[in-house]
């Protein structure tokens, strides 16, 4: 707190600043380990991780908040000394590669299996596991039954049923589906590789090298020029805002807008996966989830250890209280997943189900930046220009393909 | 003729106002108002509240991140017409064999974008300790290639029969530019000052990294959290943003007359 | 040797700070061009010049720079053109002078993220109420999502628009002082010749007056055109990352050195070398074109 207290000085306007008190409320001196969160939207979230991290007697833990643009400003930081000591994130093949991140098998104990595999898995590189699970975020497609029943239209169950909806639930001041102000591109990238029963990345070789792929996204770019997307609306596809205020009769968006879609539709509505391309393919969910590690360069990694040990895995009412008290997300632990009563009915326990059935990692460890960047840019351009599909995944593939083959051999 | 510039100038203030009018309009109404499919030119009724929610809402430190711009800028602007003005002075009037070379390599670094050196930057300064520190926020921005190189040329034009009277009465380089040019060139450093105080209220990217810790948070990250936060108060927003460019609404109106008449002695004609 | 001291005391202590502050990240940053940096900034893996060759042959990266000289060649003369007419409006008129030159000047005082954040989501929103769909309502016609379309690529109006805002004010004002410092015996002289008061006198006295200031305001235009950042970064990109259209070399090197996922900071350093020295071969051309 160095800078505050300079600041102070500095600023001559102390009683000013008296009243906006501290977060906290301790002078640190270097001696406190350093845990970094991003900025959850949810209230409360804040005031949480810090009462966890003050109710922690061993070491002096000192939260950081960290709004804006979290993942450049995590990477920025973990190159220099001045780091954190403990950080949220999910893990990456590049920073496991380079010795950033300090594995934490032997944090686990007994509770390894306690954990849902198919999370553990998003957090595992070589082997070795590198994240904590603290909280499993997934995504859905929302739609509004009364308008369903209005215009005769059943939930879809497959990518052209999806179209078809969409365009018949096009009307008046409605468009039929909100997925983005990209127009889609972005988030339903992935469902529409997995609805064709391909992946991103595939037992180390490109997952979407197929001309079947093409086809998959060339349905997105139907969609996009089907007239019946929401675009451009003030708040993005992370928001509720444009299903609840009535603009569209789907919504592509987050089991996090649960409470938000409750309080203000009541039981109008219904949660369904991203449907399946045809026979072969299959519905999906993207799922992820932010894991407490260990930054490597920490100069006191065995208290950092015990601490993410203490937080995330003994005390399990602190994962509860986390995953279920402000936002709504689903506990990465079964035993406190299966006991949430928050879970068990309504769309929260259709999205455990898909969770269960139908879940696809959405930033598995291996799909690094440059795989990530030709692949949107290619839907993009397919999408948002009507570049064609079959040049365009061709290109992405191949700069996938070398850059696993850098990574793997 | 003179209609029609009245005319043309009237139009273009119009266009020029209307995201000032946007601004207040969105954080002054309530999000059901400005989300309304017909349009409202001003809120039905003006949602002080929106002031108290603002200034109390926890994640977003408003008061003490607008403190902490003001001391960053004030504490750059000085810094850089201490340390520009002195550099610009000795290159453009003292003799010296390798000043060109000196010159040279200041004006290199304008071509240079900030962004591309921006890690290695990062890592220096954190290697110094000075992450979520004053020191980190305010020091590096203040050895500017763009001010030293302005000042440079402006004291080019200087009158050089001032220095010499002064030179007469027995001052040296030392003497001559704090008792003699300094004081003959109020205007060129206030203007300079002004744009020093706005580059550094507004610049964004490096606090964003830099101040880490909430409490030593800049204005424009303040701001940011409420563009990145999963749930975005677009009345909020705006009132922010209304809010954080006060201040330098208030200079500028102030001193534009000054800013005019700094620019007019600048070097920049030769 | 007396001088050499006096240089260094008024220069030293800039210079130690831009040595330090500025020259060993740049310094720093050619040296990470030749080696493989991927998550590091203390390689040991040296490359050559494979990465340069890479960012050469790489499309996104010289499509990026392609779209950017045809945004430079675009925006640089119009910022020039409408900069100077404000000048010449604001510098004719007695009644009201002030304030239309502070009304001008004034959005220089927004930084970009709240410029941004007004266009995209009070103008340029692609919904009913926003301020441009509200007027085409007016007009009857159909909303546009402005910043979405790629075909007419109207997120070029939205950004263009923004950028002639916010800068506008700041070269207008650089030229009422640079037409200030113009002679009025000039201006007398051409008239007792028989010159017109409009065209004649602005051709063939204040553009020609004007030349040093017209010299620097285009070098400023040029470097802020290829330098392009903020407000694309804040209008276009989103959580999901930046979309494959007018895309700045920059936020592709920025991406591409801090992206999720992996920061390559060879390429991102070569990527920048490269668009250094574009920029200083595009400074040095126009140097050359105008003062011919």
């Amino acid at each position: 707190m160095i800078s505050r207290r300079r600041l102070l000085s500095l600023a001559g306007a102390s009683a000013l600043l008296a009243a906006c008190g501290s977060n906290t409320g301790r002078g640190g001196n270097g001696q406190a380990l350093k845990q970094w969160y991003h900025a959850y939207g949810e209230p409360g979230v804040q005031q949480a991780v810090e009462r966890y991290a003050k109710s922690y007697t061993k070491t002096q833990v000192d939260v950081q908040w960290n709004p804006g643009d979290y993942d450049s400003k995590l990477a920025t930081s973990l190159l220099s000394d001045g780091g954190p000591d403990v950080f949220e994130s999910t893990p990456q093949i590049s920073s496991v590669r380079a010795g950033q991140l300090v594995p934490l098998d032997d944090v686990f104990g007994d509770a390894k299996s306690d954990f849902s595999e198919s999370i553990l898995a998003t957090h595992t590189v070589d082997g070795k596991i590198y994240g904590v699970p603290q909280a499993v975020d997934m995504q859905m497609l929302f739609y509004r039954k009364s308008f369903f029943d209005q215009a005769g239209v059943r939930p879809p169950s497959t990518v052209d049923e999806l179209i078809d909806a969409s365009r018949r639930l096009t009307k008046g001041g409605v468009k039929g589906l909100f997925a983005g102000n990209d127009g889609g591109g972005g988030v339903l990238g992935g469902p529409a590789l997995w609805s064709a029963g391909l992946d991103y990345v595939r037992d180390h070789q490109v997952g979407f090298d197929d001309p079947v792929a093409a086809q998959a996204i060339g349905k997105l770019r139907e969609l996009y020029t089907s007239d019946s997307l929401l675009l451009g609306a003030v708040k993005d596809w992370a928001e509720p805002d444009a299903f609840t205020q009535g603009l569209v009769a789907m919504q592509w968006t987050g089991l996090w807008t649960v409470p938000a879609i409750q309080k203000a539709l009541g039981d109008d509505f219904g949660v369904l996966p991203f449907p399946k391309l045809t026979g072969n393919g299959k519905p999906s969910v993207p799922v992820g989830a932010f894991g407490a590690m260990v930054n490597a360069k920490s100069k006191r990694i065995n208290e950092a250890k015990e601490f993410v040990r203490w937080l995330w895995i003994e005390r399990t009412d602190h994962q509860e209280d986390f995953n279920l008290s402000y936002g709504f997300h689903i506990p990465p632990r079964k035993s406190i997943a299966g006991k949430a009563s928050k879970l068990t009915s309504g769309a929260a326990a259709d999205a455990v189900k898909f969770v269960q059935d139908n879940a696809k990692a959405s930033n598995p460890p291996d799909w690094t930046s440059v795989m990530r960047t030709a692949f949107n840019d290619a839907v993009s351009r397919v999408v948002r220009d009507g570049a064609p599909a079959d040049a365009e995944i061709k290109g992405a593939a191949q700069k996938a393909r070398d850059e696993l083959k850098r990574l793997y051999g | 003729m003179r209609v029609a510039r009245y005319l043309a100038l009237s139009m273009a203030a119009v266009l020029f106002l209307i995201p000032f009018y946007l601004v207040l309009r969105n954080g002054l109404a309530t999000e059901q108002e400005i989300t309304a499919p017909t349009w409202t030119f001003w809120p039905s009724e003006i949602r002080w509240e929106n002031f108290a929610e603002l200034f109390s809402n926890p994640a977003v430190p408003m008061v003490r991140s607008m403190v902490n711009s003001l001391v960053v800028a004030v504490l750059q602007t000085f810094g850089q017409l201490l340390l520009c003005g002195l550099a610009g002075y000795g290159l453009a009037r003292i003799p010296y064999r390798y000043a060109n070379v000196v010159l040279y390599l200041v004006i290199a670094t304008l071509m240079i974008p900030a962004a591309v050196t921006f890690v290695p930057t990062f890592v220096v300064v954190s290697t110094l300790g000075w992450v979520s520190d004053l020191r980190g926020l305010v020091i590096p921005g203040l050895f500017s290639g763009f001010t030293t190189f302005l000042f440079r040329q402006y004291f080019l034009n200087f009158p050089r029969e001032l220095e010499e009277a002064a030179r007469i009465d027995g001052l040296g380089h030392w003497g001559t530019y704090w008792r003699v040019v300094v004081p003959n060139s109020k205007g060129f450093f206030a203007a300079l000052g002004v744009i020093a105080f706005v580059t550094s209220w507004n610049q964004f990217l490096w606090p964003l990294v830099i101040a880490q810790d909430q409490d030593s948070w800049t204005v424009q990250v303040a701001l940011s959290t409420f563009l990145t936060s999963q749930s975005i108060d677009v009345v909020q927003l705006f009132l922010a943003a209304a809010v954080s460019i006060t201040p330098l609404v208030v200079v500028f109106v102030a001193l534009q007359r000054f800013l005019v008449r700094g620019v007019t002695e600048t070097g920049i004609k030769d | 040797m007396r001088h050499g001291r006096a240089f260094w005391l008024f220069v030293g202590p800039f210079a130690i700070g831009l040595l330090v502050f500025v020259y060993v990240p740049i310094a720093w940053s050619l040296l990470l061009s030749f080696f493989d940096a991927r998550n590091t900034v203390t390689p040991t893996e040296f490359v050559g010049l494979r990465n340069y060759v890479d960012m050469l042959t790489d499309a996104p990266f010289l499509r990026s720079l392609g779209t950017f000289s045809v945004f430079a060649a675009f925006i640089v003369p119009l910022t020039f053109v409408l900069a100077l007419a404000l000048a010449l409006l604001v510098n004719q008129i007695s009644f009201m002078k002030a304030f239309f030159r502070s009304v001008f000047f004034l959005p220089t005082a927004c930084s970009y993220v709240v410029a941004s954040l007004v266009w995209k989501l009070s103008i340029f929103n692609g919904v009913r109420f926003g301020l441009a769909n509200t007027v085409l309502g007016w007009f009857g016609a159909e909303p546009i999502a402005w910043t979405v379309s790629t075909s007419p690529p109207w997120y070029w109006l939205v950004l263009v628009t923004l950028r002639l805002w916010l800068q506008l004010g700041f070269y207008m004002i650089l030229f009422i002082a640079g037409l200030q410092r113009i002679p009025q015996h000039l201006y007398e002289a051409a008239w007792i010749d028989g010159a017109s008061r409009g065209w004649q006198t602005l051709r063939y006295i204040t553009l020609p007056q004007l030349r040093t200031t017209s010299v620097a305001v285009l070098l400023l235009l040029l470097i802020a055109a290829y330098q392009a950042f903020d407000e694309f970064y804040n209008v276009l990109g989103t959580d999901r990352g930046y979309p494959p259209f007018a895309r700045p070399p920059l936020i592709y090197l920025y991406y591409t050195a801090l992206g999720s996922g992996g920061q390559d900071f060879g390429h991102g350093s070569a990527g920048a070398v490269i668009l250094t020295l574009l920029i200083a071969g595009v400074t040095l051309l126009q140097g050359r074109v105008i003062t011919r």
